[in-house]
């Protein structure tokens, strides 16, 4: 099920509210994961029970690691335990990729297995292993399998992140409370997740589909499809983002900030440490430290580094595209880490473009899956085959989507948020602003009803993840 | 209004609309057609074992997507007053100067048509030639053909719209069936001449293109019309698409002394037919009046006809409002439309002798005549 969708907000939440609220404490989680559960199951309830198992192993590989802690057979389950999961998603995401590869490779013809991927399996798989990595490391391991089972496959989080880990939220599914605040607050991060989403970042995609589907391509088109496509990949992403958090919030979890304006970066190390956080947070801590981290010789600090970004960029989709642009921001993090650093933090503008510009790249790359067609549009920004400028198609398009870029562009840095903190400090100007605050979660909701009644492309980014 | 209250009224306005529009949703009565869209809604889908466990590649048939996907959006309460909503803040807000390549033009509605595609020009070509080929050019028979531009070649690019060269486009055409004698009615048409809120044109105003047609085959158009209103109002196939709101419209129709005297045979469904179809009128889209909706063929007898010509008019739906405007001029029309049939089955029996055949196309159908066999 998606967030952006009648049947979520009409039907869904409705009834979630309702039967969570009305039960007492002790059945929440149970009411939480029950909900969970047929949200998931709405995608397709064979992979329902797929998660299901891969939560069941989790949670034995849990009580085994406690049962033997300080002993070698700790150790063992993890590793077990992690090898188990990570199973799960090779075999449903990775398999094809791998036979496909390896017919190119040998010239033989091992037929496609055609196995489709189960929506967020990238996203529990890592929740689980996070799970029983912590428990290895020393959290308690949760006895209470509806509790495992409810932080796995809580839904506001299960198809688009952020990645909880277990650690981050082990009290609160113990013990939370629950107010009209957090509610409140939750609420107003729901609905304008809800609005990044439908307004901006699907009305980007369709501006990056028109470019990619016209006739006559030219510099000015290949920058509107870098651009829409960053664009859109943000908004959508940021804005599943909000409404997990949202939700979260409203059901008494806190789940950390996956976003923080990652534009505005002035290089790639900085826009790694805005952009999608908590994957960058989960390699660090579940790859990265335990390989060495920087604390080894430099060959293996470059093998550790350029480890980490091969899995980010596989972990988004089993092609080469995304291995490819993973491996690309590896290779700008070291560059930078060894020369340029010094430098983008000494300028304002060029770094911006540097970084700008690499995204942008990244995304094209990201967003295409043929190499080639993907370095056809990278070339295209610059102008290679001799292309025009513009066309009178490009104007239009330019033209009829100017405010939403606009918008898109304005709504990618902090500057709204800062007017609004600067416009309500005064006491008066802050009860104006919480009126008007009101209005326009009243008025958003309203728009992004109208425009998912009258859908015309509601595009889902994670099917690859 | 302090931080405290602005949480409680978020969340009490929020849940009246989530609340309010979900027991809305559940109670009011479901409607039995979406007139602005001409269509009905998705119906509740199938709830079987079999539809919920379609996951994989066949998730598409499963009663959860088609629940999300057509029944929930068909059927949500008020959807045409949010559907006028999502219009009003696409043209107002974001300043977008289309909806899904439809603009609207002071209270005309029109569609881009920015793209040539010359491999549809040469399906169109390639199939207008099998029949030249197959049934005409042995018996030395000279066929005509005329074509229709939508809207978009008077609206799209005076008005800053993404436009084909529809001259470039007209030539083309022409240059691959250059067997065929053209008949130039594109001069004589203007913007007017179209429905506001259809891709058709109006009955009301083609008494000229009729004459243009017959004269240009050789006759001598001169007849004599009732002008006749329709009762019901008419909404085309943009009102429910354009970006902003269009006004219905109203049908217009040309009768005579000799159209009550004719007969239509719907070969289709092997009875006969009308002209102007009342039933037909009254149904989704009046436009499917004139002479009964998409019918692959059809003819039209008329014993008062000023000659004993005959007509074959291979035509898409442009041509089912001009033919009646044809009749008083040939003793039989052979009306057929190749995109529903192949014209081997369509052209049995057809008497080409002393005939006079025309090929009627839109721009529309033409550059996009995948359909056409």
């Amino acid at each position: 099920m998606l967030f952006s969708s009648i049947s979520f907000l009409y039907f869904f939440i409705p009834a979630m509210l309702i039967l969570y609220f009305a039960v007492p404490f002790k059945l929440k989680n149970t009411v939480l994961l029950a909900f969970s559960l047929f949200f998931y199951a709405w995608g397709g309830v064979t992979y329902a029970l797929f998660m299901v198992i891969a939560i069941l192993l989790g949670y034995i590989f849990g009580l085994l690691i406690e049962k033997f802690r300080g002993k070698k057979n700790a150790k063992l389950f993890v590793s077990l335990g992690v090898a188990t999961i990570i199973s799960f998603m090779l075999y449903f995401k990775y398999t094809d990729f791998f036979i496909d590869n390896f017919n190119k490779v040998t010239g033989l013809s091992v037929p496609l297995q055609k196995i489709v991927l189960p929506i967020g399996i990238s996203f529990y798989t890592f929740q689980i292993i996070s799970y029983v990595v912590d428990v290895y490391r020393g959290e308690k391991a949760q006895k209470n399998p509806i509790n495992l089972a409810a932080y796995v496959a809580m839904f506001p989080q299960l198809i688009a992140g952020p990645i909880v880990r277990y650690c981050d939220v082990a009290r609160e599914l113990e013990t939370r409370t629950h107010s009209i605040t957090e509610a409140g607050e939750g609420t107003r991060r729901f609905i304008l997740g809800l609005a990044k989403k439908v307004l901006i970042a699907n009305s980007m995609y369709d501006l990056s589909e028109l470019m990619y589907a016209a006739d006559e391509k030219t510099v000015l088109l290949y920058w509107l499809y870098g651009i829409s496509t960053s664009l859109y990949i943000y908004f959508d992403f940021s804005g599943y983002s909000d409404m997990a958090i949202g939700l979260g919030k409203i059901f008494g979890f806190h789940f950390l900030e996956n976003f923080n304006y990652p534009f505005i970066s002035r290089s790639a190390t900085e826009f790694w440490r805005r952009w999608h956080m908590s994957l960058g947070s989960w390699f660090r801590d579940y790859l990265y430290i335990p390989l060495g981290g920087n604390r080894v010789p430099k060959w293996r600090w470059f093998i550790n580094i350029f480890a980490v970004w091969l899995f980010t960029g596989f972990w988004h989709g089993a092609a080469w595209n995304f291995i490819l642009w993973g491996l690309f921001f590896g290779v700008l993090l070291v560059i930078e880490k060894f020369w340029l650093l010094k430098y983008l933090e000494k300028s304002q503008v060029f770094s911006r473009i540097y970084i700008l510009l690499a995204v942008i790249v990244s995304f094209i790359v990201f967003q295409i899956p043929t190499l080639g067609e993907a370095f056809t549009y990278i070339g295209g920004l610059f102008g290679a085959g001799g292309i025009s400028f513009a066309s009178a198609e490009t104007l239009y398009y330019l033209r009829s989507y100017a405010v939403l870029l606009i918008a898109a562009l304005v709504g990618s840095t902090p500057l709204i948020k800062k007017l609004a903190i600067r416009f309500s400090q005064s006491e008066k100007s802050a009860k104006v602003s919480n009126v008007l605050e009101v209005i326009m979660l009243v008025v958003l909701l309203v728009v992004v009803t109208a425009f998912l009644v009258d859908s015309s492309s509601n595009p889902f980014l994670y099917f690859r993840f | 209004m302090s931080t405290k209250s602005k949480n409680i009224v978020v969340c009490v306005s929020m849940a009246i609309i989530v609340f309010g529009f979900c027991v809305l949703f559940l109670l009011l009565p479901k409607g039995a057609f979406l007139d602005s869209e001409r269509r009905e809604p998705a119906r509740f889908p199938a709830l079987t074992l079999e539809s919920v466990m379609k996951d994989g590649l066949e998730y598409g048939d499963s009663f959860m997507k088609q629940f999300d996907d057509n029944y929930t959006p068909d059927n949500f309460p008020f959807r045409e007053a949010f559907r006028k909503i999502k219009s009003w803040v696409g043209a107002n807000v974001f300043l977008q100067k289309d909806k899904d390549g439809v603009y609207v033009v002071d209270g005309v509605a029109a569609e881009m048509q920015e793209t040539i595609d010359e491999s549809s020009i040469a399906h169109a070509a390639d199939r207008i030639t099998f029949v030249y080929e197959q049934y005409l050019k042995d018996k030395g028979i000279k066929p005509y053909i005329s074509i229709i531009p939508d809207k978009g070649y008077w609206l799209s690019e005076q008005n800053g719209y993404l436009s084909m060269d529809y001259d470039v486009f007209i030539e083309k055409m022409l240059d691959s069936v250059d067997f065929a004698e053209y008949i130039n009615i594109k001069d004589s048409l203007e913007a007017g001449d179209y429905y506001k809120s259809d891709t058709h044109w109006n009955q009301e105003y083609l008494l000229d293109i009729a004459k243009l047609l017959v004269d240009g085959m050789g006759g001598d158009h001169n007849s004599v019309y009732v002008k006749n209103e329709l009762d019901v109002p008419f909404y085309g196939v943009y009102a429910g698409r354009a970006p902003k709101p269009l006004a219905s419209e109203t049908i217009t129709y040309y009768t005579n002394e000799n159209m009550a005297n004719v007969t239509v045979f719907n070969y289709e469904k092997n009875r006969p037919g009308a002209i102007y179809d009342m039933e037909l009128a009254h149904g989704k889209d009046a436009y499917d009046m004139f002479l009964g909706g998409e019918v692959s063929k059809l003819t039209i007898e008329n014993p008062n006809a000023k000659t004993d010509k005959e007509l074959v008019i291979f035509r898409d739906s442009f041509g089912r409002s001009i033919i009646p405007l044809l009749i008083d001029d040939y003793a039989k029309i052979t009306v057929v439309d190749t995109r529903y049939q192949v014209p081997q089955i369509l052209l049995m029996g057809v008497d080409f002798e002393k005939a006079d055949v025309l090929f009627l196309y839109s721009t529309i159908v033409l550059n996009a005549s995948a359909e056409m066999k």
